[in-house]
């Protein structure tokens, strides 16, 4: 699903973000990035978001190498993959079904067809009586499932979650935590992004940890490694 | 793109310019100025080549030869007026036919004349030339005048010569304010466009990140800019012709030399509205649009 062939990034001014990072996240896999803030997960996020270019190496997401797509191919990568901001990114003047139905529309799908899927996927969310309320009028975590339910509309092969827990009780991320966890079930790769230790032990998934723009651990192939650090 | 999407995107941007209506209001009205000064400046320029035409299809010079010459004289400079490059007509008038030209433009009254008939005639054998560029008559007259046997030669004053330098000045100012004014106009659609587009960055930025193409985010930015681009192109349409109109109307009672010239040169309106219309709708949506794409680059790179 998602390939990082020996990745660099430097952005001009010199600053390297990545530095030579390799991994494999697979189809189904449910994964946690962990890392400090600056450690490079943004710079790793918009290189599979192909916000950004690698210097150099190779990135792969869907078997497509973004190093090499065209500007005009980026949006319809995009519409593979769906991403739930920290700050949710909702539009204020919007209810939560116009934010979601809004994600289709853009997008050049039939009315009819957004009339029927948006409805599914705010019951997916858990979220079916509040569509008509305004982003202001819902709780953070309610804000949250709405996003996932944007995230989620264009029915994607991998859902990006960045810093889900950042903004919402430590009771919600769990809760935000097992939806994702029920994505994944039916399939689809789910990367979380964060700098919580807590949140991505909580869990028994696979955690890579990324620091000063390096992998510094990868639980699935350095079981050793996870393991020396629990004796210790 | 669908038929659907198009309508949800322009419908966007006519609401952006609703929600934005001061900045709309204010960009279509220096748009409209900018247009309204561009197109006095292009009827001005239209009505100058249109007398220029009129002043070419006027240019008509009398050569005289000298009285006492004789018919080798007048042959000889026959032939060297007839070689002068540059001339578009050459007619030789006899004492008589002179006579008869001047009876017959005197209609009723021509009878008059009749006592000038035979050795009494007082009109002079000459020559009309009518020239082929009317500007190249500074040039051709002293070549006129130095063909040996010729008396004198008579041309309009020196009101051409005039009016070649007041058009090209004209020309020049006209492309100079269609410039300059079209870069201020291009300046102003794109910081309304710019505002609107700041307004809704964040939309931009969603859009981008749920994979709207570039084209489809661009639409309703578009359909702003043309919008206000058109407003502007009609309003001062309306303006400027009818002030032109009124300009013809009362032209009629102008007085003087240049008065009356006034009066008989102005294109009547129904020969420039549909050109200053076209040139507005399509200068003011080519302005619009050119302002939408400088304004809303740099929220695409995303």
């Amino acid at each position: 699903m998602i390939v990082f062939d020996r990745v660099s990034k430097v952005y001009p001014g010199g600053n390297t973000a990545l530095k030579n990072v390799s991994l494999h996240i697979k189809k189904g896999e449910f994964v946690f990035v962990l890392g400090h803030s600056g450690a490079g997960k943004s710079t790793f996020l918009k290189l599979i978001l192909r916000e950004e270019k690698a210097t150099s190496g190779r990135v792969y997401v869907n078997g497509k190498d973004l190093t090499r797509m065209k500007e005009r191919e980026v949006p319809y990568l995009r519409r593979n993959m769906g991403v739930v901001f920290q700050d949710f990114r909702l539009i204020p003047s919007m209810t939560a079904y116009e934010n979601v139905a809004f994600a289709m529309r853009v997008t050049n799908i039939p009315e009819k067809k957004i009339a029927s899927r948006v409805p599914y996927v705010f019951s997916l969310v858990g979220l079916s009586e509040k569509m008509d309320k305004y982003p202001d009028e819902l709780s953070g975590g309610e804000q949250q499932r709405v996003a996932l339910a944007r995230a989620l509309v264009h029915s994607p092969q991998l859902i990006i979650a960045d810093e889900p827990t950042g903004n919402i009780d430590p009771e919600l991320s769990l809760e935000m935590m097992e939806l994702l966890s029920a994505i994944n079930s039916v399939g689809i790769t789910v990367v979380v992004v964060t700098h919580e230790h807590e949140l991505a032990r909580h869990f028994s998934k696979r955690v890579i940890t990324i620091d000063h723009g390096s992998v510094i651990g990868d639980s699935q192939t350095h079981r050793e490694e996870e393991v020396g650090e629990v004796i210790l | 793109m669908k038929w659907s999407s198009f309508r949800y995107l322009a419908k966007q941007g006519l609401h952006n310019m609703v929600r934005n209506r001061l900045m709309t209001f204010a960009s279509v009205g220096v748009l409209t100025v900018c247009l309204i000064i561009t197109g006095v400046a292009g009827l001005f320029t239209a009505n100058m080549n249109s007398l220029m035409d009129y002043l070419g299809s006027q240019n008509l010079l009398v050569v005289y030869p000298q009285e006492d010459l004789d018919e080798a004289g007048l042959a000889q400079l026959d032939s060297e007026l007839r070689s002068i490059s540059g001339l578009l007509e050459v007619t030789y008038v006899s004492k008589d036919e002179a006579l008869e030209m001047m009876r017959e433009s005197m209609g009723d009254q021509g009878e008059l004349f009749d006592v000038f008939e035979g050795e009494e005639n007082p009109f002079l054998a000459n020559y009309r030339v009518v020239l082929q560029d009317v500007s190249q008559m500074g040039e051709i007259i002293p070549q006129l005048e130095a063909i040996s046997g010729v008396d004198e030669v008579t041309y309009p004053a020196q009101l051409p010569e005039m009016f070649v330098s007041l058009h090209k000045a004209v020309t020049i100012i006209s492309v100079g304010l269609v410039v300059v004014l079209g870069f201020v106009s291009v300046v102003v659609i794109s910081n309304t466009i710019r505002l609107t587009v700041f307004a809704r960055r964040k939309e931009i930025n969603i859009m981008k990140y749920v994979g709207a193409t570039n084209g489809f985010i661009r639409l309703p930015f578009f359909v702003e800019g043309i919008v206000v681009g058109l407003i502007a192109g009609v309003l001062s349409a309306a303006l400027v012709l009818g002030g032109y109109q009124l300009l013809v109307i009362y032209s009629v009672d102008f007085t003087g030399f240049m008065g009356q010239m006034i009066a008989d040169i102005l294109l009547p309106l129904e020969q420039v509205w549909w050109a200053v219309l076209a040139a507005f709708l399509v200068f003011g949506s080519l302005i619009g649009s050119v302002g939408t794409a400088t304004s809303i680059r740099k929220y695409l790179k995303v």
